[in-house]
């Protein structure tokens, strides 16, 4: 055995395991952006074994696919999630199983029911000093209260967790089939490698791969099927005009959230003028006694801070 | 082990020419910096949030990508790192990991600014992949390969710059896009406090520092090899002409940069879509009109 094959067996088993590895944490950690990256390094894997395979084109287009696709998927899990970070579930490493805690170690854990249980687990003092800065910046104001809100952890989580119960809470990571599907999933996979194993012979071809193969994929996509590629462009043609015709400003007028936050400044938000005069200060008690529908209509505007 | 010495040698060449470009860039940078902007190489920010992992993973898997991608720049006949079939594809791909490497520290240091970065910074992935596929896609035509050294010596007779001025106009632009240089500098505005760079410090600053010049040189020494001629040249040695053409080429997309207001993201993504796709797909047409009435290397 030569110094290039225990490269190429090194570097297999290398692949393999990031495959397989990436593929089991894609699957058991509670983070969303953790478990898109996962799922980027098993297809990584695969590129790699396509790449032993002198497939190096293909490999090539699976890593094109899977870093700028799986990006843009995960942006839009980030914003369409309910817990991205996973900091709602890694506040109750209770309720994991132990590879799910494997892989959600270290994650930025939400506030509330078991807001000391968090405090425990990080050890030091640190998480204790992250929560008291956060509150102090909660404190001044609307400005820092949006920030909050972008982190992970995210305040709003930690609102939804001060209930008494978790009938409000994205339990869809702690189904009751999860026992079952994770024993079904080892089945599979006993089986297929029982197929491999047990498979009379693997027939092997002697000759190498063609080292040109862009050309060659490109002669075959451009001749014998071109009217899948052609047809294939169209389609995908057909679903962008789609979407923008149903993204068109006139449906969403409102983008302010974001101009909002591109155009921020240090100084804090003005306060819009109340669209009804509001009382002088020393008239303002007697007016909320008296008229509770005054109250009612704008209470925002007593509660601001000046 | 020829292989472990050649790398050793182009990782060592390449780290003097990020730092070269970081030098230069420097003094030609006016107004927002951008990623130039000066980090702190001693002592890290305080960030209780920050992920473990992800956040020191990021500079890693940047400076990994530059490295990768400066494989196949070719800076003289026979001088290069390895001459892939299928070079010019794999350079576009391998930049990606750079993209990658700012997502998961932005992501990582799990701070509102960092990870308004993380948003920036895939949106604009979106905006300048495709503009840049059809600028390179005029080279490749006219060359008939992806290979870098076959696209270099199929210019022996003319540049492709003039056989394709829309597709280097094309370039620039969307080159500008992908290294995240003015007017395309917003998931590094100071409105955010530098994105990322921000909250690196210590080695990772060192590490972004590598990378984001790296990217820049990179961008301009692929634009010299598309569109001029690489290291051909009368007099001088091959890797000397190269390296002119390419700090000439990376001069003149930071100046016209500073021409330019920064454009937000979603003005970069009108911008990709309403014009530089269109462009784009004109130039197609163009080169292959030319190539119809056999203008160009045979």
């Amino acid at each position: 055995m030569t110094a290039f094959d225990i490269a190429q067996i090194v570097a297999f088993t290398l692949c393999a395991f990031i495959a397989v590895a990436g593929a089991l944490g894609m699957a058991t950690t509670m983070s969303m952006f953790r478990s898109g990256i996962f799922l980027m390094a098993s297809f990584l894997g695969v590129a790699g074994l396509f790449i032993l395979l002198a497939a190096d084109l293909m490999g090539l287009l699976q890593i094109m696919m899977y870093i700028g696709g799986m990006l843009v998927m995960i942006l839009f899990m980030v914003l369409f999630m309910h817990d991205p970070g996973g900091a709602m579930m890694a506040a109750m490493p209770g309720m994991m199983a132990p590879v799910e805690r494997f892989f959600s170690g270290g994650l930025q854990q939400g506030e509330g029911r078991n807001g000391d249980h968090a405090d425990m687990h990080a050890g030091n003092g640190e998480a204790k000093e992250a929560d008291r800065e956060n509150r102090q910046n909660g404190a001044n104001g609307e400005h820092h209260a949006q920030h909050d809100g972008m982190q992970h952890g995210g305040s709003d989580m930690s609102m939804n967790m001060e209930g008494t119960h978790m009938d409000d809470m994205d339990m869809s990571m702690v189904t009751p089939v999860r026992r079952i599907a994770a024993w079904l999933a080892v089945a599979i996979g006993v089986g297929l490698g029982a197929l491999v194993l047990l498979r009379p012979s693997w027939p092997t071809v002697t000759r190498h791969p063609d080292p040109r193969s862009a050309e060659a994929v490109g002669m075959l996509l451009m001749g014998k099927y071109m009217i899948a590629f052609e047809g294939a462009g169209f389609l995908i043609l057909l679903g962008i005009v789609g979407a923008v015709l149903m993204a068109r400003v006139e449906r969403h007028p409102d983008n302010g959230g974001r101009d909002a936050r591109v155009g921020r400044t240090d100084a804090p938000p003005q306060i819009a003028p109340d669209p009804v005069i509001p009382p002088s200060p020393d008239e303002r008690p007697n007016e909320e006694h008296a008229s509770e529908h005054h109250a009612v209509a704008h209470p925002p505007s007593h509660r601001r801070p000046a | 082990m020829g292989v472990a010495v050649k790398a050793a040698l182009l990782a060592v060449a390449m780290l003097m020419l990020a730092w070269l470009t970081a030098w230069l860039e420097r003094r030609l940078v006016r107004g927002e910096p951008g990623p130039a902007l000066a980090v702190a190489l001693d002592g890290s920010p305080l960030l209780p949030n920050r992920d473990r992992w992800l956040y020191p993973a990021g500079p890693i898997v940047a400076l990994v990508g530059f490295l990768l991608g400066a494989v196949v720049i070719p800076f003289g006949p026979g001088l290069i790192g390895q001459d892939l079939d299928i070079g010019v594809f794999y350079f576009i791909v391998v930049l990606d990991f750079v993209v990658l490497g700012i997502a998961l520290s932005g992501w990582g240091a799990n701070t509102p600014d960092s990870v308004e970065a993380f948003y920036r910074i895939v949106a604009q992935l979106v905006a300048y992949v495709v503009p840049l596929g059809m600028a390179l896609v005029g080279a490749i035509m006219m060359a008939k390969s992806l290979s870098t050294t076959r696209i270099v010596a199929a210019q022996s007779g003319l540049w492709f710059i003039v056989l394709q001025p829309l597709g280097f106009a094309l370039y620039l632009v969307s080159g500008l896009m992908q290294c995240y240089r003015a007017p395309f500098l917003e998931p590094f505005a100071t409105g955010i406090g530098g994105g990322i760079l921000g909250v690196a410090g210590g080695w990772p600053a060192l590490l972004w520092r590598i990378a984001l010049s790296g990217l820049l040189f990179l961008v301009a020494a692929m634009g010299a090899v598309l569109f001029l001629g690489g290291w051909l040249g009368p007099w001088l040695p091959g890797p000397v002409w190269m390296l002119v053409k390419t700090y000439a080429l990376m001069a003149l997309m930071l100046g016209l940069g500073r021409l330019a207001q920064p454009l937000s993201v979603a003005q970069m993504l009108a911008l990709s879509w309403k014009v530089l796709i269109p462009v784009g797909l004109v130039n197609v047409l163009l080169v292959g009109l030319l190539i119809l009435f056999g203008i160009g290397p045979a």
